[in-house]
Formats: structure tokens, sequence, C-alpha cells
């Protein structure tokens, strides 16, 4: 995968690099079992710090979303989360709350807010299907 | 919790030559493993700082911790665990690239020979060429060979690329993350001093920025970018009075504003945000525009 950095981001660029695994694992783009950029040729790429790269696969490997094989590189994991239920379902909780305070400030009326959050979702899921019909074109 | 030994520390370093005080009352640390960045205009007193750490300069006041130890005492024991590359880089020039190299590595108890082989190949340097007729961007290439091949656990580089055309600049930041730093993941501390802030954006961890000898601010990267940023408004009509103190700095074209924040950001925002701005964005600054920012103010 090819991964994009911004300076002109507030976030960090370790969690940049976190985002954007995680994103493209949602949507398909990256497949269970696929390899990741090795740490040293994405670090000269991008020209970061080897260690905020090195910080960013830690922290996917943490949250299960990649493993790492000695002396192969990493992978995306199948089915990822290490987290029990409780835990996803509150880290979850505060992402909502926080959309919905700024759904709040921006004024949108709770129905519309609702029928964003199904729209979005129908995106991620075309996304997928694109994917998916992707890599069935690709199969020789 | 035990804090490891900083790999350097300047407390209160003052320096000046005759009358013209170039370092006044400077202190920070870095910690291993970092790339620290030491920033400033021309003149602000980074190479002094440099050769302070270097023993090429005694200071005055003040003093300078290398991996804990004093550089004027202890020499040896410093000099054999850093490698250093100057902004002018001299060779004698009637010795080839190879003769240079090997004259260099004998100084040192350790030399990678399978780095210096990848170096010479990736900035295509003929071995048998003498150092007198390099470029400049040859010749630095060549001293970050020899900066790199020894695998010293700190880097010290002075103002490295000012003067090399972009291709070289990218080149060596590239051997300085994938040949310096991949040797010993994590513990190789890197300090730079250098005006060109964006080229090393992504390396530097924390920095100082200095100006006339004295520190302005001293702030890790990703904190910098959360705390300063732009903030840009346009309204239908002229911008509303605004108490806008809590900006750095203000900018109005007709119904467009543009406000600098350090640390006021939501705030500003906030302010904006109840006159119905027909757009409101904002956006980190860049290393770089921040060393501005933060000189201008």
């Amino acid at each position: 995968m090819l991964m994009q950095i911004s300076f002109k981001s507030s976030t960090p660029i370790y969690l940049q690099i976190v985002d954007q695994v995680k994103d493209a694992a949602a949507s398909g783009a990256l497949q269970p079992g696929e390899a990741l950029p090795s740490i040293r040729p994405l670090a000269e790429e991008l020209r970061v710090n080897r260690n905020t790269i090195a910080k960013a696969y830690s922290e996917l490997e943490s949250l299960g979303v990649i493993e790492t094989l000695a002396g192969r590189g990493c992978f995306l994991k199948e089915n990822h989360s290490v987290l029990r239920k409780e835990v996803r379902r509150k880290l979850l909780i505060e992402e909502i709350d926080r959309a919905v305070v700024q759904a709040h400030h921006l004024q949108v009326p709770r129905d519309e807010f609702l029928g964003l959050i199904h729209e979005r979702i129908a995106v991620l899921d075309d996304k997928r299907r694109a994917n998916e019909n992707q890599k069935e074109v690709d199969r020789p | 919790m035990n804090s490891p030994t900083p790999v350097i520390q300047i407390e209160n370093l003052a320096y000046a030559y005759g009358r013209a005080e170039a370092v006044h009352d400077l202190s920070l640390n870095v910690q291993p493993g970092r790339c620290y960045g030491l920033f400033g205009r021309n003149g602000a007193g980074k190479t002094t700082t440099m050769k302070c750490l270097l023993n090429l300069l005694r200071p005055q006041r003040g003093q300078v911790r290398v991996f804990g130890l004093d550089p004027a005492k202890a020499e040896v024991a410093v000099k054999r665990r850093l490698a250093y590359v100057p902004d002018q880089v001299a060779f004698y020039p009637w010795m080839s690239v190879r003769e240079t190299l090997d004259y260099l590595a004998s100084f040192r108890a350790n030399w990678n020979r399978k780095t210096e082989q990848e170096l010479f190949e990736r900035f295509r340097l003929d071995p048998a060429q003498r150092t007198g007729s390099l470029s400049k961007g040859q010749r630095t290439q060549v001293a970050l060979i020899a900066a790199v091949c020894p695998e010293t656990d700190l880097l010290v580089l002075d103002e490295p690329t000012s003067g090399l055309d972009p291709i070289v600049r990218r080149e060596f930041i590239e051997a300085v993350i994938g040949a310096y730093q991949e040797g010993s993941p994590g513990k190789r501390t890197i300090f730079v001093s250098t005006h060109l802030i964006t080229e090393f954006e992504g390396l530097i961890d924390e920095f100082t920025i200095i100006d006339r000898g004295r520190v302005v601010v001293t702030l890790d990267s990703d904190q910098a970018r959360e705390r300063y940023q732009k903030i840009r408004a346009r309204f239908a009509q002229s911008p509303p009075e605004l108490d806008l103190t809590a900006a750095l700095r203000v900018r109005r074209n007709g119904r467009e504003l543009e406000l600098i924040a350090n640390g006021s950001g939501p705030e500003l925002v906030e302010r904006l945000r109840q006159h119905n701005p027909e757009s409101l964005t904002t956006e980190s600054l860049a290393l770089e525009e921040i060393f501005v920012a933060t000189l201008k103010s």
C-alpha cells in the first residue's frame, strides 16, 4: 500500500499511519495476509524518522491489526481485534460521543445525523465490494 | 522511574567572541534515541553550541555533558562514541575518496564495510577520485559515509545540507534514516542544527529554536503541530469585530481572516464559529512556519 502523510495535520505522524492501515483494512484495500511495507524503505520514502514507523507498527500490532513474523515483515491479520467485546464497545462509544457533540455544534439534527451514519456505512460497504470485485478480476 | 542519562546536556551555556555574545544562558537535554533539532537563523549561535559539545570551544559559563561526560576532560571517551558532519567539509585534497575513508577509518574501533559499500552505490561515488576535485555535495556525501560507518551512538550534524542541491539533500536525509538509524533501531541519537527545516521535518522528534544566542522555545514536534495552527475563515460580509488578541498573528483581506494560533486554536475557532462563517478551516503549521511565526512575533 502507498502511504501518505501530511505535516499540516495536527494528528501525529505515527497515528496518521496507524489510521491509514486501519482504513485500508476496513475497506478491504488491504487483505488479511497481505504484507505492509517494511520499516526502513517506508521511512526513507516518506523521509520520516525510522522510529515513527516502528511506533506506528507496534501500535498496530498491540491493537491486533497486524502481526510481525520474524525475518519476514509485518502482515495484516485475519479477524483482528484482540480486545474484549466490552472494551471494543467502550472505544467505539468514545468516538460516537465525539461525533454526537460535533453534530450538536454543527447544528445537524438527530435524524439527519442517524441518516448520515447509515450512509457512511453504505459507503464503506461499497468500497469493500469494489475491492472484492477487483480481487476477482485480478485472479488469473 | 529512572530516566536514562541524556546523551547531551547543556546547562546555562554562555560563550562570547570578544564582546560579541554568541550564546547566552542556553540549556537543553537530548534523550537517547531521539532526533533533536537546533533551529536558528544564520548567526543565532548554533555552530558555537555545537563546537562546545565537541570541545572545539570551551564554555565560558555553564556546562555541557555528552554521555554524562565533560568533553574537555574526557575527550577521547566522548569522541569515540560520536560522529560529526560539519557545514564546511575539508579533506586532504591529494587523497582519493578511498584513501580518505581508509584514513578516517583508521581512527575508529569499528567500521561497517557493508554500509560503506551501500552508500557508495547510493551516492554513485568513484573511490579513485581525488577529494580535491569533488563537488560540495560529494564532499558532504563522503563526510556522511565517514560519520555513519563507525556506527556511533550519536551523530552530530551542523548545517549538513546548506548549499546542496535538492536531490543531494534528499539522499542525505534518506541515508541518515536508512543507514544510520536502521543500524541499532531506537538507540541512535541525532543532534542536527539547521535553518533548512522543511527537509528535516519528518525526522525531528523534538527541537529548540534559538535566536541571538537565547532559547526561544523547546517543543516536541507532535505537540508543536497540535499547538500551532493556521485558522482561515471567510464571512458573507466583512469580518465581524472580534477579540483576536489570543492569536499570534492576524491577516485580513476583504471577507477573509487568517489567524495563527499558539495553543489558543480551539478557543479562536469557537469564537469565529459563533459569527457563522461561510467557511472555516484549520490546519497545523509545518515546523518551518512555526519557526518563522516564533521569530517574527
